[in-house]
C-alpha cells in the first residue's frame, strides 16, 4: 500500500442524533473512523454501543424521522456521501458499498427466488440484460460456494438453510463488485462452523477483488482472525483505535482491556472464574458526565488510591462508594494517539502515568474532527 | 494453504443433485383446484365470464357476415333482448318454443323462462345480466383494490404525516354505514350534469364504446362502490406493511440501491398479494348484491339489463302470478354467489399458510 494512498472510507467527528418522546438520544457521538482499499477494518462492541448505527449511516439508511446527522461527515473516496442527493446516493449503495445484514433468514424477499434477486441488484447497477445477468448471478452464487449454482439460481429462500442464504446474501453484495463491503455481524446468526466458513469465505473473496470490508462485531476472535485495524467502541464513541496487532498486544483503554479479560480461554485453570466488566452498559438517555467508562472503570479505582484527595470525587458503584479521580468524572478524554499508530480516549492511557492535558470543553469536537484522522495514519502504518 | 470447506475442490466428483421439488407459487392454486367443489365453482364462475364475454360480441350481419349462410340469423345479444316475441302476450310463461306473427312455431331458449311485461325474453336478459354483473364486479373490483393497496402501502411505507392523512382519511369514511355512503355518492355523481351524457366530444368508437357497453348508468355504480369500499383493505394493506417495512429484507432492498417506489411495488407488493386476493373474491359477492339493492332504489343499472334491474321490474308483477322472471334473476345471482364465496373460502384456506393444513 503506497504510503500516500488516501483512504476509501473517511469518517469524521460523526454525531448522530434520534429524536424520541424523552429527548434527543445521542448514540454516536465524534466517531471518525477510517478504512483503506483493501483492507478490513473491525468495529467492536457491546449492544447498543453504536457501532451498528454508524455503519447504516453510511449508507444514509437510519430511518429519519426520528434519526438524524448532527455533524461531521462521511467521505468516501473524497465524496461527502452525506451531500449527496437521494438519487446520487441510490447508485452509491449497492454499486459502491455493499451491506450484508445479521440474519440472513429474514434479509431474502421469499416470494422470488435467489437468481431473481441477485438479477435485481446486477441489473440495476451494471445495465446489463437480464439474461447477462443470470450468467453473473449463477457465477456469484459460485463464488460463493453454492454447490449446483444453475439449480439453486432457481431456488426460494425457504428451501436454503441460514447458512446457504448469507452466502446469497454475500453474492448479491458482491455480485455488483462493490469497493466497500459493510458486514453487519455477517454470523452472529449462525451457527460455529458456519461463522467459520462465511469469513473464511469473506477473506477470499476480499483476497480476490481487493474489496475493503468494515466488520461490525462483538466476537474478539472473529477481530482477531479477520481484522487489520479494530475500532472499539464504548457508549456512541470511539474509545480506542489500533491495528489489531497493537491492539492484542497492548489495549491501552481499560474498556478494551476488559473485553479482553472476559474472552474465555482454553488452557486456563479449571473452576476459575470468567472475568466481566462489572456494572451495565449506560442507558444512552443517561449516559454519565465525563468518560462514559468511569462508573464501571477498574482502572480509576485503582488510580484513586494513589492520588491526592483533592483530585477524587466519591461515585456509587454497585452499593458501595468508591473514589475515582475527579477528571474521569468532569472532563471527556479525546482520542488521541497514545503511542505511534494507536489512539485511545483514556486520561491515563500512557501507563497510568501522567496527569492529561487539559482541553477545553468546548473546542473538544472541533480537535477530533480537524486532527483526528485515525485511520489514514493507522493505514500508512500497516504499510510499513 | 487453507482449505475452505465450503468449497468442493475440482477433482472432486460430487454427486448430482435431486431435481428441486418446487412447492412454488402454484401450490395454492393447485389446493384450490384439488376439490371436487371447488372444481364445480370454479366451471361456473367460468361460465358465467364466457356468458359475459359472448354478449360483447356484436352480430354477424353488423360485421359484415350477414351474407354468410350459417351466420344470417344469429344476432347479437343487443339485437336479442330487443327483440320483442309475442307484443299480444306479454307475460307468457316458460315454454319451449314460440309461434311468431305468421303463426309458425320455432325452437328457441328465449322462451324457457318465458316472457316479461314488454314481450322481452326474460332467457336474453338473464345472460346479459351476466355482462352487467361482471362490469360492475370486475370494475369496481379493479377501482378498490388500486385506491386501497395503493393508500395502504403508501401509508405503511412512508408513515409519518401521510400516514396520518391517510389513516384520518379512511376513519372518517369508515364511519359511515357503507350502504348509506353509496347511495349518497349515486345521488351525487348521478346529479351531475357533464355524467349524464357519453363523452359527445370523444371520437366515434369511444363514444360508441362507453354507450353500448359502459353506459353512465353503469359506470355510476362502479365508483359509488368503488370509491367507498377500499378502507377495509387499505387497513390490512397498511397493517401488512408497516410490519414489512421494518424487516431485514426492506432494510437488504434499500442497502443494494432499489428506489422506494421500487421497494413499493416489486418487494412489499407480492408480499400482501394473498390479502387482496382474499379481498377480492369476498367484495367481489357483495358488490353483486348491492347492485340489486341499488336497483331496488332505483339508483342501479337502468339502460341495460341487469339482474337487479329484472328483479325490480318483477316484484310488482309477482302478485299477478309472473314468478319466471324474479326467479331467473335471483337464481342466477344465487348461484354466481354461491360459487364465488364458495372459492374464496378455499382461496383463503389455501394462501394463508396458518390456515393450511386444516380441515
Amino acid at each position: 500500500m503506497a504510503k500516500d494512498q488516501q483512504p476509501l472510507l473517511e469518517i469524521n467527528g460523526l454525531n448522530i442524533g434520534f429524536d424520541t418522546n424523552r429527548g434527543q438520544l445521542r448514540p454516536v457521538r465524534d466517531v471518525s473512523y477510517s478504512i483503506f482499499p483493501g483492507q478490513t477494518l473491525a468495529v467492536v462492541g457491546e449492544s447498543g454501543c453504536g457501532k451498528s448505527v454508524t455503519a447504516l449511516s453510511i449508507l444514509r439508511l437510519i430511518p429519519s424521522p426520528p434519526g438524524r446527522v448532527l455533524g461531521g461527515e462521511i467521505r468516501f473516496e473524497q465524496r461527502n456521501l452525506l451531500g449527496l442527493t437521494e438519487k446520487e446516493m441510490r447508485s452509491v449503495r449497492g454499486k459502491d458499498i455493499a451491506m450484508i445484514f445479521q440474519e440472513p433468514m429474514t434479509s431474502l424477499n421469499p416470494v422470488y427466488t435467489i437468481g431473481d434477486q441477485i438479477v435485481e441488484a446486477i441489473t440495476l447497477h451494471q445495465g446489463v440484460s437480464t439474461r447477462q445477468a443470470y450468467k453473473i448471478a449463477e457465477q456469484a452464487l459460485a463464488d460463493v460456494g453454492i454447490a449446483d449454482p444453475a439449480k439453486r439460481i432457481a431456488a426460494y429462500p425457504h428451501q436454503m438453510s441460514g447458512g446457504m442464504r448469507q452466502r446469497v446474501m454475500i453474492a448479491m453484495a458482491l455480485s455488483c463488485q462493490p469497493k466497500l463491503l459493510i458486514a453487519d455481524e455477517p454470523t452472529t446468526a449462525l451457527d460455529v462452523t458456519i461463522q467459520a466458513q462465511i469469513l473464511e469465505l469473506l477473506r477470499k473473496l476480499q483476497h480476490e477483488t481487493g474489496m475493503a470490508i468494515l466488520l461490525i462485531t462483538h466476537d474478539l476472535g472473529v477481530v482477531a482472525e479477520n481484522a487489520d485495524t479494530v475500532a472499539v467502541m464504548y457508549a456512541s464513541r470511539v474509545v480506542e483505535f489500533a491495528t489489531v496487532e497493537d491492539l492484542f498486544d497492548k489495549p491501552l483503554h481499560p474498556y478494551t482491556e476488559g473485553l479482553f479479560r472476559s474472552v474465555p480461554k482454553l488452557g486456563e485453570e479449571q473452576h476459575s472464574r470468567l472475568q466481566t466488566i462489572p456494572g451495565n452498559v449506560p442507558n444512552p438517555a443517561n449516559f454519565p458526565s465525563g468518560c462514559k467508562f468511569h462508573t464501571r472503570c477498574p482502572k480509576a479505582r485503582e488510580l484513586a488510591a494513589s492520588m491526592p484527595a483533592d483530585q477524587l470525587v466519591k461515585i456509587t458503584f454497585g452499593e458501595e462508594q468508591v473514589n475515582v479521580p475527579r477528571v474521569c468524572v468532569q472532563q471527556e478524554p479525546t482520542l488521541r494517539a497514545v503511542e505511534p499508530n494507536h489512539w485511545a480516549a483514556c486520561h491515563f492511557a500512557e501507563n497510568y502515568a501522567t496527569a492529561p492535558v487539559t482541553t477545553p470543553q468546548s473546542n473538544h469536537r472541533r480537535e477530533v474532527t480537524s486532527e483526528l484522522a485515525p485511520g489514514r495514519a493507522a493505514g500508512s502504518a500497516v504499510a510499513q | 494453504m487453507s482449505i475452505n470447506p465450503a468449497i468442493p475442490a475440482p477433482d472432486q466428483t460430487s454427486t448430482p443433485l435431486e431435481p428441486i421439488e418446487m412447492p412454488n407459487r402454484i401450490t395454492g392454486w393447485r389446493l384450490v383446484v384439488r376439490g371436487r367443489l371447488n372444481k364445480i365453482c370454479l366451471a361456473i364462475v367460468g361460465i358465467y365470464f364466457l356468458v359475459g364475454l359472448l354478449s360483447l360480441l356484436p352480430a354477424p350481419s353488423q360485421i359484415g357476415l350477414g351474407n354468410v349462410p350459417g351466420f344470417k340469423s344469429i344476432k347479437s345479444f343487443d339485437q336479442l333482448i330487443d327483440y320483442k316475441y309475442d307484443p299480444d302476450q306479454p307475460y307468457a310463461p316458460p315454454a319451449l318454443s314460440y309461434k311468431d306473427s305468421q303463426g309458425i312455431r320455432h325452437y328457441s331458449p328465449a322462451m324457457w323462462f318465458g316472457l316479461d311485461f314488454s314481450g322481452h325474453s326474460v332467457f336474453w336478459q338473464v345472460l346479459y345480466g351476466a355482462r352487467t354483473a361482471l362490469l360492475i364486479t370486475v370494475l369496481t373490483s379493479v377501482l378498490m383494490l388500486s385506491i386501497g393497496t395503493s393508500l395502504g402501502m403508501i401509508a405503511g411505507y412512508f408513515g409519518g404525516w401521510i400516514d396520518d392523512i391517510i389513516t384520518w382519511v379512511y376513519s372518517v369514511i369508515g364511519t359511515i354505514p357503507w350502504l348509506l355512503l353509496v347511495i349518497a355518492m349515486t345521488y351525487i355523481l348521478s346529479s351531475n350534469e357533464s355524467l349524464k351524457e357519453p363523452p359527445t366530444h370523444a371520437p366515434g368508437p369511444v363514444a360508441a364504446f362507453f354507450k353500448n357497453i359502459l353506459p353512465t348508468d353503469l359506470l355510476i355504480v362502479i365508483f359509488a362502490l368503488g370509491l367507498t369500499d377500499w378502507v377495509s383493505l387499505c387497513r390490512l394493506i397498511r397493517g401488512e406493511t408497516l410490519k414489512l417495512r421494518d424487516s431485514d429484507m426492506v432494510a437488504a432492498g434499500r442497502a443494494l440501491g432499489l428506489s422506494e417506489l421500487r421497494i413499493i411495488f416489486r418487494h412489499i407488493l407480492p408480499n400482501v398479494s394473498h390479502l387482496i386476493i382474499i379481498t377480492f373474491t369476498l367484495s367481489a359477492v357483495g358488490y353483486l348484491q348491492v347492485e340489486v339493492v341499488l336497483s331496488f332504489l332505483q339508483l342501479g343499472v337502468s339502460s341495460k339489463p341487469s339482474w337487479g334491474h329484472m328483479i325490480d321490474d318483477a316484484k310488482l308483477t309477482l302478485l299477478r302470478g309472473v314468478w319466471w322472471e324474479v326467479t331467473a334473476a335471483t337464481g342466477a345471482i344465487f348461484i354466481i354467489c354461491m360459487a364465488l364465496t364458495l372459492l374464496g373460502d378455499s382461496l383463503r384456506d389455501a394462501l394463508d399458510p396458518k390456515l393450511r393444513g386444516r380441515d
